[in-house]
């Protein structure tokens, strides 16, 4: 009786992780393309020297400890939960590298005053 | 129940506002960063850009209506307000792009402006160098045209007194034919024989003379600037007075003859010396004919008197 008892048990584990086998294979794949499109975002913002610009420095922060968290999720099979997270991440890498844009066009335009300035003190 | 009803209404009051229930704190902030990015420049600048926020925003307010307390819900409010900072990024970066296209195209005109003038001042200061060389040039031209002139002159000068000399020694040659001609201290002396030239103890020139002075006239011609001194001279025979007025006659009349060939009058003077200066013996015949004479004296040029 015991046995048995314990057989049913074995069988309502086995039951359950078939059900949460289940449960997981019925999730979405795991979201590799935005992971990939996510960790290009930041590339490139990182590239244009967002690191150098606080605001973007900020949000391309931001970007890498959400993309942290999806590949956690990942991980955890949450591969839903991950997709809206990386999504998240790229729209924080976007914006660092559109930050780290305008104030590289910010210098540039500053740069080109100062040498009307320079022209201006010089006549 | 009661405020389950009340929650009810204000989600069918809210329907239309698109919210039942607190909008959660990410919607919220998309809504505001939305309102006032679509307010700025972006909507004029980057209109595509704001356009995606837009998209975005309505995707979360759709999330948000159909599942309020989701996290996509969540998730979707904040990448719209991530979606309308990018729109105001990228609008900032065009306007600061626009800003240093000003200030390049200000630049540009004012460095154009100085080139123009710098330019100006060049070709001013290249024009006064060029007038200041021009002057100096004409200067240069003037100075060799005196130069030139100088030469010139001394050339013809120098040309006029080889002419002048070489008349002077032609003269000389052709009075040696005809008469007795000395280099003396006080000149060129010609000397013509009394008796070649009057009539015994007259003053009046004989035919035969006035063709020998005529030869003289022409070689006393070639130098017309020489003072002349017409000198009569006797032999001892006779008084002194006598032999002084005939000798000053016979020498006037000479220097009259000179005058009327073309010899410049103030240039001839005539001397009667009678028998003071000898040049032979009296004693004898030929001694005396000798003496008889008229000395024509070319006077040096540097003892020439002055007019």
């Amino acid at each position: 009786m015991r046995s048995r008892t314990s057989n049913i048990g074995l069988l309502s584990a086995a039951l359950a992780a078939l059900a949460l086998s289940v449960a997981c294979s019925s999730n979405p794949k795991p979201p590799t393309e935005q992971l990939a499109a996510t960790t290009a975002s930041e590339r490139a913002a990182t590239e244009v020297g967002a690191t150098e610009v606080p605001q973007a420095a900020l949000h391309l922060q931001l970007a890498k400890e959400q993309t942290e968290h999806a590949q956690l999720l990942i991980k955890k099979g949450e591969n839903t939960r991950a997709q809206s997270m990386l999504e998240r991440a790229q729209a924080d890498a976007e914006l660092a590298l559109a930050m780290a844009r305008a104030e590289q066009e910010r210098a540039a335009a500053q740069g080109a005053l100062d040498k009307v300035h320079e022209l201006q003190k010089s006549n | 129940m009661k405020k389950a009803v009340i929650g009810t209404l204000f989600c069918v009051l809210g329907g239309i506002a698109g919210c039942a229930h607190n909008p959660p704190q990410e919607l919220i902030e998309a809504r505001q960063t939305y309102q006032s990015v679509s307010n700025g420049p972006a909507a004029v600048v980057a209109p595509a850009e704001l356009h995606k926020a837009s998209e975005s925003l309505v995707a979360a307010e759709r999330a948000y209506q159909d599942d309020p307390d989701a996290q996509r819900t969540r998730d979707l409010a904040y990448i719209a307000q991530r979606k309308a900072l990018i729109a105001q990024a990228i609008a900032n970066r065009e306007m600061e792009s626009r800003r240093k296209a000003e200030n390049e195209r200000y630049y540009e005109s004012k460095q154009g402006e100085m080139i123009q003038r710098v330019k100006g001042d060049l070709n001013q200061t290249k024009a006064r160098l060029a007038q200041s060389e021009q002057g100096r040039r004409e200067e240069a031209f003037r100075h060799s045209t005196a130069l030139n002139q100088e030469r010139q002159a001394r050339a013809d000068a120098e040309q006029k007194a080889a002419e002048a000399d070489k008349r002077s020694k032609e003269m000389l040659e052709a009075l040696d034919k005809m008469a007795q001609v000395k280099e003396e201290e006080r000149g060129t002396v010609i000397t013509l024989s009394g008796s070649v030239l009057f009539v015994t103890n007259e003053a009046t020139l004989l035919p035969n003379a006035q063709v020998r002075l005529n030869q003289v006239a022409e070689a006393l011609l070639s130098t017309p600037d020489r003072d002349v001194l017409v000198e009569g001279h006797t032999d001892s025979r006779g008084t002194e007075s006598y032999n002084l007025d005939l000798s000053r006659r016979r020498a006037e009349a000479v220097r009259a003859y000179l005058v009327s060939r073309g010899y410049a009058a103030e240039h001839i003077r005539a001397e009667g010396i009678g028998k003071a200066r000898p040049i032979a013996p009296n004693s004898s015949a030929d001694g005396r004919a000798n003496n008889r004479r008229v000395e024509i004296i070319i006077q040096p040029k540097a003892k020439s008197e002055p007019r």
